[in-house]
């Protein structure tokens, strides 16, 4: 029964994990970069939100929005200053450095709109549901729902709309794409807004399932969604759904059997182990062994 | 020298080495994550030998090189296939289990009445060799100093070998390094290798500059600093990294009047630097072209 409870409760969480991975997702598939900056502009719209709360009101819709919002402007201002400067092959390190600033300075600006630190984050009051033992946080079901909800719209975005289309195209091979007629310049920019916005729903749901926001989450959810990619495969969807379900179920077992200090541990671990022995992730191996991401040294 | 000035000195000096490590494992063509794991094996193994089995310092520093040198191979044998994000993030995590691992190891001693010894989150305290030695805060940085010197000296020698040209080929284009007759895999170990022992011999200084030493130190942002030091700075020349150290640590020090606001200023400053000069301000371009202008005015 423990097993299960704790099974059930991982993957509940998991599924804000593999939103973050999917953002995370999103912006390699397109851009072949790695943005360090994701985490920070998170921290963002979060903290925005928090600071915006008592001027908007409007209670846990209104916390949402502005998450949301926040983030996805974040990611637009990080997708200018860092990455549409850098597009060349030689841009990659460049790239990465520059996001890396601005992940300082985001997480900055996020501490001065939480002078305490520590702030509650509205949350959504339901009641816990039980059934023969199995105990399901009300709001957590709801996070769950609201992640199925998002990944079904992206994935509805991305493969029935001219606007996914054209994103696909260009995550194949840009050139093709343009040439074929496809609006390219701004797609960069789409794709940060698109990956902020997804990422604003998985901070808005882990932020008030906690209850409270800490400038420490900008770091933390880089490195969740980070983790959550590189176990499922790098730029596949799938895989970062996959991912981001078996993070949640692997840290809730071993929090649950060895206590809380050995999930970090744990969670190197394995991805070291994953590296080690299949390179691609779990899912996303055909990616690696094409050849052309080695090869490009990305 | 104020001690205040010495000491942000030697901190510059410190932090330069692990810059340098990070621009040794560029040259050919990766991106570490990593380095403050080997800086830290080598805080730690100085700190077991000088304060625990009252070891020399030479003896101490020569021990921390060798273990972070080791290290760094284990790493490279265990990861040598990946490269670019895949390498990055392995050695991500080769460097936070490290650090979480150490925050486990408790092995409290007392020695001489003091506490002493790995103890967890509350690190290695009392590492006591220059108190026991009489090394003022200048002497240390003089000694600092010297080595970085001593080391720089090496690179900048090193530089004009075919060895670094070789180097530099396979993490330009490992493809035709390889169509060369040039063996990448063995380039990436042997400098990964070498950049661990960089890295471990300025962990080694930093413990005994610092006299305690705990995990957190080692943390992630530490080894990513290192990382953009070396990337402001270009990686055109072993001078590249010091400069990115000077810019950060010199305008940080110097606008710490806005010290709220100032890693907006500073975060904003290193992306507009990198848009401008995406290559770093001594990239190889750059270098090349002013070894070729002192060579004309020579001949």
């Amino acid at each position: 029964m423990d097993f299960l409870q704790t099974s059930i409760d991982g993957l509940l969480f998991g599924s804000a994990y593999a939103l973050l991975a999917l953002g995370f997702s999103l912006i390699f598939g397109i851009m072949k970069r790695i943005n360090l900056a994701y985490g920070s502009s998170l921290l963002f719209g979060g903290a925005l939100a928090v600071w915006l709360e008592p001027i908007i009101g409007w209670g846990a819709v209104g916390v949402f929005l502005v998450t949301v919002l926040g983030a996805a402007f974040a990611g637009i201002y990080v997708e200018r200053l860092c990455f549409s400067p850098h597009l060349g092959k030689t841009g990659v390190m460049a790239s990465m450095i520059a996001s890396f600033a601005i992940w300082m300075q985001l997480d900055e600006i996020s501490s001065q709109l939480l002078p305490h630190r520590t702030h509650s984050f509205a949350g959504i009051d339901i009641e816990a549901v039980s059934f023969s033992g199995i105990i399901l946080r009300g709001d957590q079901i709801l996070h769950f729902w609201v992640a199925v909800v998002a990944i079904g719209a992206l994935y509805w975005t991305l493969y029935r709309t001219r606007f996914g289309l054209l994103l696909r195209a260009s995550a194949d091979d840009p050139d093709t794409a343009y040439l074929l007629g496809g609006k390219v310049a701004r797609l960069g920019m789409a794709t940060f807004g698109l990956a902020g916005v997804l990422g604003g729903i998985a901070a808005f749901l882990i932020l008030s399932s906690d209850g409270q926001i800490t400038p420490h989450f900008g770091l933390w959810s880089t490195f969740k969604g980070l983790i959550a990619m590189m176990l499922g495969g790098v730029g596949s969807l799938p895989g970062a759904i996959v991912g981001g379900l078996l993070l949640g179920f692997a840290e809730a077992h071993v929090t649950f059997y060895l206590g809380a200090e050995f999930r970090d541990i744990l969670t190197f671990g394995l991805l070291l182990l994953i590296l080690v022995l299949r390179p691609g992730g779990l899912l996303g191996e055909a990616i690696y062994r094409t050849g052309r991401l080695a090869a490009e040294r990305i | 020298m104020s001690l205040y000035v010495a000491s942000t000195l030697t901190n510059v000096a410190l932090i330069s080495f692990l810059a340098l490590s990070a621009y040794l494992v560029l040259v050919v063509g990766e991106v570490s994550f990593g380095q403050q794991a080997f800086f830290a094996i080598g805080a730690y193994v100085t700190a077991t030998v000088t304060a625990i089995f009252g070891g020399h310092i030479i003896l101490a520093l020569f021990l921390s090189t060798i273990a972070g040198g080791l290290a760094a191979l284990l790493l490279a044998a265990l990861v040598i296939r990946l490269s670019g994000l895949y390498f990055a993030i392995a050695s991500l995590c080769f460097a936070e289990l490290l650090r979480l691992t150490l925050l486990r190891i408790r092995i409290p001693l007392e020695i001489d009445g003091r506490s002493t010894g790995m103890d967890g989150p509350e690190g290695f305290s009392n590492i006591r060799w220059i108190f026991e030695n009489d090394f003022e805060v200048t002497d240390f940085l003089i000694l600092t100093v010297v080595c970085l010197l001593a080391l720089l000296l090496l690179l900048f020698y090193f530089e004009r070998t075919t060895v670094m040209l070789r180097a530099r080929l396979v993490g330009r284009d490992s493809l035709l390094a390889q169509s060369l007759g040039v063996r990448p895999d063995h380039y990436r170990m042997a400098f990964i290798g070498l950049s661990g022992m960089v890295a471990g011999f300025g962990g080694a200084l930093f413990a005994l500059f610092n006299t305690h030493i705990e995990p957190q130190m080692f943390g992630v942002m530490l080894g990513v600093h290192a990382l953009a030091y070396t990337v402001i700075g270009g990686l055109g020349a072993p001078l590249g990294p010091l400069i990115g150290v000077g810019i950060d640590i010199g305008l940080l020090e110097s606008i710490r009047a806005l010290s709220e606001y100032r890693m907006i200023a500073f975060g904003g400053l290193v992306a507009v630097l990198l848009i401008i000069f995406p290559q770093g301000l001594l990239s190889p371009r750059a270098v090349n072209r002013l070894w070729g202008r002192i060579r004309r005015r020579d001949v």
